[in-house]
């Protein structure tokens, strides 16, 4: 949020040489090597402290590999063998080196993280967009039918209906999303354990885990876009211009405000991406989603430092992902918007 | 915007016009709305403050004037009343625990924990972000590459393995949550911070010598602790639901401690038979927290914040 105070608007004649140099240094390729290296230290910041938050942590692996009858000789020469008896700089390092080859190790469980995350990873993305794609949808029509008429109607509903979806806690609504519409009227599958192969099966699994996550997505969207879009129609110029043209209001307020409203909407999607591990983590736990999230869980649980490692990676990739994107689709999408050269 | 009347000009017809009251501006709102208007605000602050005072009171110091049923050892011959039973308000458990008090020291903890982990979260974030800000170049740098890493780092873990190694308490769970909300206040504190920095009044107040900590103490905390404060708001009710997450997944706190968390998770496994183990405390959370945010968000409208 702090770039967007960053801005600066660019003024001057739209000549050709003006727009020469434009391309030739384009802005937005310059924000996104600007940013791609911004996110390296916070990267490695990340895998850093995952890494000695877990070494505070008793280590099990070799016990837990061996069994609980193997001896003190046996577990130490296991730790040995796995490299565990090392200083924590020595195994970070060869576990950073191991990364940079693209290996992220093997789990307590014998298996490469690699092969678990490519296994699981695909449900919880499928999860997070049906989740986002729904929640994004539904967000804009309710968000116009509500900017309509400001306090009208339409809108006090869908500010109850916010209201409910920014404080409700995702898990509880989870329960009562099964109770209604697995336990009563038995719709969708109360364990989302097995997805099927067909879009169907998928689609059918997925409901009610996306529809637990998106309400609070939803939620959060309907009350910035309305805001967003509510503002615009009492200030700006361009919509007084449309409306003195003589455009209908809705397509003022659909073609003018919601094209200008929806870049608010695409940075707070992105800023948001990372903050939906936990609600991810605990949804997939309650309906046994196979994705990452429960696997972080279990990995937590049986102490699996390098699958936890894994995901962690994955997860902060995704968040800086999702803050690059916010940022260049402000610069890409949005002409008036610049970014000033100095960094934040 | 009176203009000077012209003394014995034969145009008197003007300056008339101009010296008069301005006229009223025109009156898109009747006077019944206006007054409807500045109800509906009192009343956007005043339904959640009482909200939040009859849970307060109920969570706080009702035990202490009445006694309560054990809100973890109940009789067994007292198992599975329904909601209005004689001598237990919301009906027990299945081991004969009263349900009402369960709830109503469950309350207790979560609103405990989201408040220590709030002020201390707001504290050291405030400090962070304000540092950043009004120092700027590489301490800002530094400082926010620190609190973007915290901001990706997932919370969940750092929580759930505070809570492994130190031992699940209620105290270790506030550090935990308290560190993960440093970042989110940091950042807020910093964007509010950076907007003031050059505002006339602090160009003044640095060139009239003013030393740093004045500034900050003077100049720059009390603008922007209301929106940090109505922001905090927003903050309690998160942390009560993310307290909530951990007690369910078994990491916060210890089972036989009441909180509403473990009321959920404890609901769930007889979740198709008796729904409303359930229900009950997952409907308490929601008012709990839609409570917070209305204060938070009346507070915003109040103090012309964002």
């Amino acid at each position: 949020m702090a770039l967007v105070q960053q801005v600066q608007l660019q003024s001057g004649p739209p000549g050709a040489a003006n727009r020469a140099r434009r391309v030739a240094g384009s802005p937005a390729w310059r924000l996104v090597g600007r940013r791609l290296l911004a996110a390296i230290p916070v990267l490695w910041g990340v895998t850093l402290l995952t890494y000695a938050i877990m070494s505070t942590l008793p280590n099990t692996t070799a016990q837990a590999q061996l069994g609980l009858n193997a001896t003190q000789a046996q577990v130490a020469a296991l730790n040995h063998a796995l490299g565990l008896d090392q200083p924590f700089w020595t195994r970070y390092w060869h576990w950073f080196v191991a990364v940079l080859h693209g290996n992220l190790g093997t789990s307590i469980s014998n298996q490469s993280v690699n092969a678990e995350l490519a296994s699981k990873l695909p449900v919880t993305l499928v999860l997070l967009a049906y989740a986002l794609v729904v929640a994004v949808v539904l967000a804009i029509i309710v968000a116009v039918l509500a900017a309509r008429k400001p306090n009208g109607i339409a809108d006090r509903i869908s500010l109850a209906i916010s209201m409910i979806g920014l404080s409700a806690a995702p898990y509880a609504f989870a329960f009562v999303l099964i109770i209604v519409f697995a336990v009563k009227l038995g719709w969708f599958p109360v364990i989302s354990g097995s997805l099927g192969s067909t879009p169907m099966s998928y689609f059918k699994a997925l409901t009610l885990p996306a529809a637990s996550i998106g309400f609070g997505l939803f939620a959060i969207y309907t009350r910035i876009l309305r805001a967003d879009l509510v503002e615009q129609m009492q200030r700006e110029d361009y919509i007084v211009t449309a409306k003195a043209k003589g455009v209908p209001p809705w397509r003022v307020l659909i073609r003018h405000a919601l094209r200008n409203s929806m870049f608010t909407l695409i940075t707070i999607i992105g800023l948001n991406l990372g903050a939906l591990v936990g609600a991810t983590a605990i949804i997939e736990t309650i309906f046994s989603v196979p994705g990452i999230g429960q696997d972080l869980i279990n990995g937590i649980q049986n102490h699996d430092f390098p699958l936890i490692e894994g995901i962690v990676l994955v997860f902060a990739l995704l968040t800086v992902f999702g803050n690059l994107l916010a940022d260049l689709m402000y610069a890409v999408l949005d002409p008036r918007i610049r970014y000033g050269t100095s960094n934040s | 915007m009176a203009l000077p009347i012209p003394e014995g000009s034969a145009t008197t017809a003007l300056p008339t016009l101009a010296t008069a009251a301005p006229p009223p501006l025109p009156s898109l709102v009747s006077s019944r709305q206006l007054r409807m208007q500045r109800i509906g605000r009192s009343l956007r602050l005043w339904i959640p403050v009482s909200i939040l005072g009859v849970i307060i009171f109920t969570a706080f110091i009702w035990p202490l004037v009445y006694t309560l049923p054990s809100p973890t050892n109940g009789n067994i011959l007292d198992a599975g009343l329904p909601p209005f039973s004689p001598g237990h308000l919301l009906g027990t458990d299945p081991v004969g625990v009263d349900l009402f008090s369960y709830y109503v020291y469950g309350t207790q903890t979560s609103l405990e924990i989201a408040v220590g982990t709030t002020i201390i979260g707001m504290a050291i974030g405030c400090a962070i972000g304000v540092t950043a800000a009004f120092a700027g170049g590489w301490v800002d740098a530094v400082l926010s590459r620190v609190l973007d890493i915290l901001i990706a780092f997932p919370a969940l873990i750092l929580v759930l393995v505070v809570s492994y190694a130190l031992g699940p308490s209620k105290l270790h769970l506030t550090y935990a949550l308290a560190f993960f909300s440093i970042p989110v206040f940091g950042r807020v504190a910093r964007g509010a911070t950076l907007v003031l920095r050059s505002s006339p009044f602090m160009t003044a107040a640095r060139l009239s010598g003013t030393r740093n900590w004045r500034i900050i103490a003077r100049h720059i905390m009390p603008n922007i602790l209301p929106g940090i404060i109505s922001f905090s708001l927003l903050g309690l009710g998160l942390v009560i639901i993310i307290e909530g997450a951990i007690d369910f997944l078994g990491q916060g706190i210890e089972p036989p401690q009441p909180s509403l968390g473990q009321a959920i998770a404890q609901g769930q496994t007889t979740m198709t038979a008796t729904p409303e183990y359930v229900l009950m405390p997952s409907i308490g959370l929601l008012i709990l927290v839609i409570a917070l945010n209305m204060f938070g968000d009346a507070l915003r409208e109040r103090w012309g914040v964002q």
